[in-house]
């Protein structure tokens, strides 16, 4: 699934970790190894907190629902945000589609 | 809000660490800097995240240097005793499985397997079963002569494996094979070699050097190179962690070091002067970013470092890393700590190897003078203008 079509289909399409990836919390940073090119990622606070929420699949909006009540910022901001992160994670490989809409 | 995530590049090995024991297998070729950085975060914030887990001091051949014991004598005479007297033994499957959780908890994410031999250890597969289910990512330290293709194709099926580490020592059957006193020892580890390679595990060789493959040292890294392998280089042989000695027989001596540093090991030495740390810290990641559990359950600073901190048999793995003894010691040490280091010349091309000082001298802050030698003929080389031949 590309990245735009998780944009334009983002309230129906589910997300989860790719859960054979290997990583930790470092404080507040998360750290992902993926074997498979020999790549580190190091997760922000924020990106570390979708990191652990797609460990069971989640939609964008129930991201957003959820993220709304931790951070404060705008509702727009905050989908944009979310979405943004979400994408990168995907073009890493590091979030894979869960597959179907809720 | 900023949810993208900070930085999503490669990273390499174990940089932060002096030794060789928590470089990162299999992430050699990416670049150094995002996992110096998660290094030295871990080291600086005392976080446990590369922890080298030994499962067992069997073994199916009998290296003329290895570190464990003299497997030329009856092992039940230096098999490691408990406070009474008795045998101790090795930890329990359920034991290493409750372990794993702990160190999880605490913070691991690298997670080395060796032994002995780890692949004598009849229960590898539910280790790595459970480190699969924990997210570790796991590295293991072999032979390889006992990677037949079935058991290949099962560490290959291992997403979270990253790598593994192959000794090696010779050129050729007689040399490695010598080291080893097994014969076909050599044919088996390259086979090894080869078929972990063709199912797409990462693979890197590890070369100790030896006055019996000195000679071979040119032929060694020619045949990795053309093979396609990565490798590493160590020159040191410790004392065994059985107390014997026997094992630094197979150091290279002074001509040798030389002549390997001049010759096939040269590009190993950066030309030029290395000025001295300004900094009062003599660290390496012991104890601050690493540590190792014995086969027996003992907690080290180092795999090559046999100083245990706490058993844990006997306390939990997390109370041993926050508040041991021996470890708040050696996260307090201060170059004025080591007393034959702190006004050394040499220290800038030293090593620091703690495991050959704490094998050889008993003292984690001591010294081993074939290290020391090590350093002066690294300046030595490193500083002669022009370079001579």
């Amino acid at each position: 699934m590309s990245v735009a079509t998780a944009k334009t289909d983002s309230t129906a399409r589910r997300w989860r970790r790719d859960s054979e990836l290997p990583f930790q919390r470092l404080d507040e940073e998360t750290i992902v190894v993926d074997p498979r090119n020999r790549e580190v990622h190091l997760l922000n606070e924020t990106a570390a907190r979708i990191w652990e929420l797609l460990s069971a699949p989640r939609s964008l909006n129930e991201l957003v629902h959820i993220l709304a009540d931790e951070y404060d910022a705008d509702g727009d901001e905050l989908r944009a945000a979310i979405t943004d992160c979400v994408s990168g994670l995907s073009d890493k490989g590091l979030v894979v589609s869960a597959g179907g809409a809720r | 809000m900023k949810a993208r995530p900070q930085a999503l590049v490669l990273a390499s090995d174990g940089a932060g660490a002096r030794c060789d024991d928590s470089a990162v297998v299999g992430m050699e070729s990416a670049a150094a800097a995002m996992l110096t950085h998660i290094q030295g975060t871990a080291s600086a914030r005392v976080v446990p995240l590369n922890v080298m887990m030994e499962l067992t001091l069997n073994c199916n051949i009998r290296c003329l240097h290895c570190y464990n014991l003299d497997r030329d004598e009856p092992q039940g005479a230096t098999a490691p005793v408990s406070a009474c007297g008795t045998a101790k033994p090795e930890l329990t499957l359920d034991e290493r499985l409750s372990l794993l959780q702990s160190l999880r908890d605490a913070g691991t994410l690298f997670l080395g397997l060796t032994g002995g031999e780890v692949l004598t250890y009849p229960q590898l597969f539910p280790i790595l079963d459970r480190a699969r289910e924990l997210n570790f990512a796991v590295q293991l330290l072999t032979n390889g002569t006992m990677l037949q293709p079935g058991v290949a194709s099962r560490l290959a099926g291992y997403r979270n494996l990253l790598g593994v580490s192959i000794s090696l020592y010779g050129a050729t059957p007689e040399v490695h094979d010598g080291i080893t006193q097994i014969a076909g020892s050599w044919r088996r580890t390259w086979d090894g070699a080869h078929r972990l390679r063709r199912l797409g595990v990462a693979v890197r060789l590890k070369f100790i050097v030896m006055r019996n493959n000195a000679h071979e040292m040119a032929a060694m890294r020619a045949a990795a190179a053309a093979n396609g392998f990565s490798y590493a280089v160590d020159v040191t042989i410790t004392s065994r962690h059985d107390g014997s000695r026997s094992s630094l027989q197979t150091r290279v001596d002074d001509r040798q070091l030389d002549e390997l540093y001049r010759g096939p090991l040269r590009d190993l030495i950066p030309t030029g002067k290395r000025e001295a740390s300004k900094s009062d810290s003599f660290a390496c990641n012991c104890a601050r970013g690493s540590c190792a559990i014995s086969a027996h359950g003992d907690v080290y600073p180092c795999i090559s470092v046999p100083w245990s901190a706490g058993n844990v048999r006997e306390q939990a793995f997390v109370d041993i890393w926050r508040s041991s003894p021996v470890f708040q010691h050696i996260r307090g040490l201060r170059l004025a700590d080591y007393p034959a280091c702190v006004s050394c010349s040499d220290r800038p091309y030293c090593s620091g190897n703690r495991g050959a000082a704490i094998s050889y001298s008993g003292s984690y802050t001591g010294v081993d003078p074939f290290v020391c030698r090590t350093a002066a003929v690294t300046r030595r080389i490193a500083t002669e203008s022009p370079p001579r031949d």
